[in-house]
């Protein structure tokens, strides 16, 4: 028999969701005019339906596993997932005080580093021609509005 | 004929040379995006949605439509060279497909695809523009109650019907329709699940919810699990078809375009069925059956053709109802919403110029379509070749510019990130992502239809089974839920 502890963790994840909307509805507003429900109704209904979902999957997980799951895939590889990871920190970080462009080139580089190139000064060019484009058709012609930032364009 | 007549209004809509410019724009840029690898139409459609925030209705909703046309053809440009489908709907194309260009014909298979889809596209737009009036007639009958009946139908058959897994489509259901409660109350203007924080007031953004799904996600999966890539076949050969092509190809047009916009109509996930009923239908009916699943140009011309005839059939529910059947047309619907527009019967009556103008500019993006997909072939091939690596960098920029340019705060970053991990655990642990994207749209309108029904009943719960057709659709979908679990426990 199969078990996966990712399953079981994913199914008390779903419960969890669904038991933290119920405390959160519980301190919502109840009064609702002609219709007779609030505010909390659907919420309620919501809750209780990925309470339910999560109570099956569990049930699933502890029965021999998540069923018509694809078993073919190669190993996980950690250093690509943190790369992309690290690209979208960065940029979440930068992009209100380097701006648009910047920002962007430095998340362009660190996702190509984690798809394995090696070619950082290619990447770095690459990222900045097409933010610089983006920006430009963008902020002239959609108006758009982005962050110059430390890079402020001639426009 | 007042369909004709308004079909003319909104080809003189369209035609405007603004419009005609935003069209050409939407189908460029819909087939630039689409023929990326591993980019479907959803996600295309999703990531370049801002684009469109300042320009005005009209010009934005046919750009628009270009783009998710464009998407369409651009697809299967992808999916003939590099056997990978960007969505599900493509796997039948990718069988025989792939295979013809293998075999040194991928003009042919490129050329029956491009004209199969404009054939196809043409006709469903005649459909189109013949169904739609009956149906917004239909839909002034429909009352709050009937409304709600008819989303609790789509919910149902979107996410435990189709798919491998009834539990995981309503997990991931019940996770879009929680999604959708964040932000203030329609209603009452209390505000629900927002945590104080002044980005959630707003509610959640679907291009923030699908782009993270979508590219994010996405992205993140190919990087820790695919790294290595396919490799691309090369345009070699004619790009014209053969006399045999034509004759074995256009009767598949025909049946494909038959089977595709009845589906697409329906709440039926839109092209993924279909395409794979026409495969089935071609490889029955074929006089060449030894040469199914070494590249047959029948198993190509079917399935494109219900693939673009299904995605203008999606257009019927969802300009005359409002009701997304596919998770690309519930990213549509966010673009009418964007605009304040909510697509039904009134919109027919008060904003004729833009649903026609809409209509009739799908007529016009299916030529310029046409014209990009057969002569500027070369270019599609040409942006295959870019490093994935670069492609993946390429695709993250935009999507986090999609997202940034909501309120320009780092916050609608990090959802989109929180959004990217759940993608990537949804793909890891096969739960599909497009009942998601569909309840996190939907789940609001069914709530404002439900209190509206029960408003004007005064609270009467039962006016959900007193009315017929609200019943009807609520007994359809119980029996659609217990039936196939009947089924199997009889076996």
């Amino acid at each position: 028999m199969r078990r996966s502890g990712a399953e079981i963790a994913l199914s008390i994840g779903v419960v969890a969701l669904g038991a933290g909307m119920g405390a959160v509805t519980a301190t919502l507003p109840s009064e609702g005019g002609y219709a007779g429900i609030g505010p909390n109704f659907i919420p309620a209904i919501v809750a209780a339906g990925t309470i339910l979902c999560g109570l099956w999957l569990a049930f699933e997980a502890f029965t021999g596993g998540w069923r018509r799951q694809e078993e073919e895939r190669r190993p996980f590889e950690r250093a690509p997932f943190l790369w992309i990871s690290a690209g979208l920190f960065a940029q979440m970080a930068l992009i209100g005080t380097a701006g648009f462009v910047l920002s962007g080139t430095a998340l362009f580089a660190c996702v190509a580093r984690g798809f394995g190139s090696r070619r950082l000064a290619r990447d770095v060019a690459v990222g900045l021609f097409l933010t610089v484009l983006v920006f430009v058709f963008f902020v002239k012609l959609l108006n758009v509005s982005l962050p110059a930032g430390w890079m402020p364009l001639p426009l | 004929m007042d369909a004709l007549a308004a079909l003319i209004g909104g080809f003189g809509v369209a035609l405007q040379p603004a419009n005609l410019l935003w069209g050409l724009i939407g189908v460029t840029l819909g087939t630039l995006v689409g023929v990326l690898p591993g980019v479907g139409p959803a996600l295309t459609v999703a990531m370049l949605l801002p684009l469109t925030a300042k320009l005005d209705p009209t010009g934005a909703l046919i750009m628009f439509a270009g783009i998710y046309y464009g998407a369409m053809f651009g697809g299967s440009t992808s999916t003939i060279l590099l056997n990978t489908p960007g969505e599900s709907a493509s796997i039948a194309t990718a069988l025989e497909g792939n295979k013809m260009a293998r075999n040194g014909r991928a003009g042919p298979a490129l050329a029956t695809s491009a004209i199969g889809s404009f054939v196809a596209g043409s006709i469903a737009t005649v459909a189109l523009t013949l169904v739609a009036p009956v149906m917004v007639a239909v839909a002034l009958k429909f009352g709050p109650a009937e409304y709600f009946a008819l989303m609790v139908f789509a919910f149902i058959t979107l996410s435990a019907v189709l798919g491998a897994s009834t539990v995981r489509g309503l997990t991931s259901l019940f996770l879009g329709l929680a999604l959708g409660l964040v932000g203030i109350d329609s209603q009452t203007g209390a505000p629900r699940f927002a945590f104080g924080v002044p980005e959630l007031l707003d509610g959640i953004d679907v291009v923030v919810l699908a782009v993270g799904l979508f590219a994010v996600g996405e992205a993140l999966y190919v990087a820790a699990y695919e790294r290595t890539s396919g490799s691309v076949q090369k345009m070699t050969g004619s790009i014209l078809m053969s006399r045999a092509d034509w004759r074995r190809s256009w009767p598949a047009w025909l049946r494909g375009t038959a089977i595709g916009f009845p589906f697409g109509t329906i709440p039926a996930g839109g092209s993924e069925i279909p395409t794979f009923i026409s495969y089935a239908t071609e490889r029955k009916l074929t006089r060449h059956p030894e040469e199914f699943g070494n590249g047959a140009i029948e198993g190509v011309a079917g399935p494109e053709a219900a693939n673009n005839a299904a995605a203008t059939g999606v257009l019927v529910p969802l300009l005359t109802l409002g009701i997304p059947t596919s998770a690309t047309a519930a990213i549509l619907l966010g673009a009418f919403q964007n605009y304040g527009l909510q697509p039904g019967p009134l919109l027919f009556d008060l904003q004729k110029d833009l649903v026609w103008g809409l209509i009739a500019s799908l007529y016009v993006g299916n030529v310029i379509l046409l014209i990009l997909n057969l002569p500027l072939i070369g270019i599609w091939v040409r942006v295959l070749a870019i490093p994935r690596e670069l492609l993946y960098a390429g695709i993250l920029v935009f999507a986090t510019l999609g997202a940034y340019s909501l309120h320009q705060s780092w916050v609608d970053l990090a959802t989109l990130y929180v959004f990217g991990l759940l993608g990537f655990a949804m793909r890891r642990w096969s739960i599909p992502v497009g009942p998601a994207v569909i309840g996190l749209i939907l789940g609001p309108l069914a709530e404002t239809q439900f209190r509206r029904a029960l408003s004007i009943s005064q609270g009467d719960a039962l006016v959900f089974l007193t009315h017929p057709i609200s019943a009807t659709l609520l007994g359809l979908t119980a029996l659609l839920l217990v039936v196939p679990w009947l089924a199997r426990r009889l076996k």
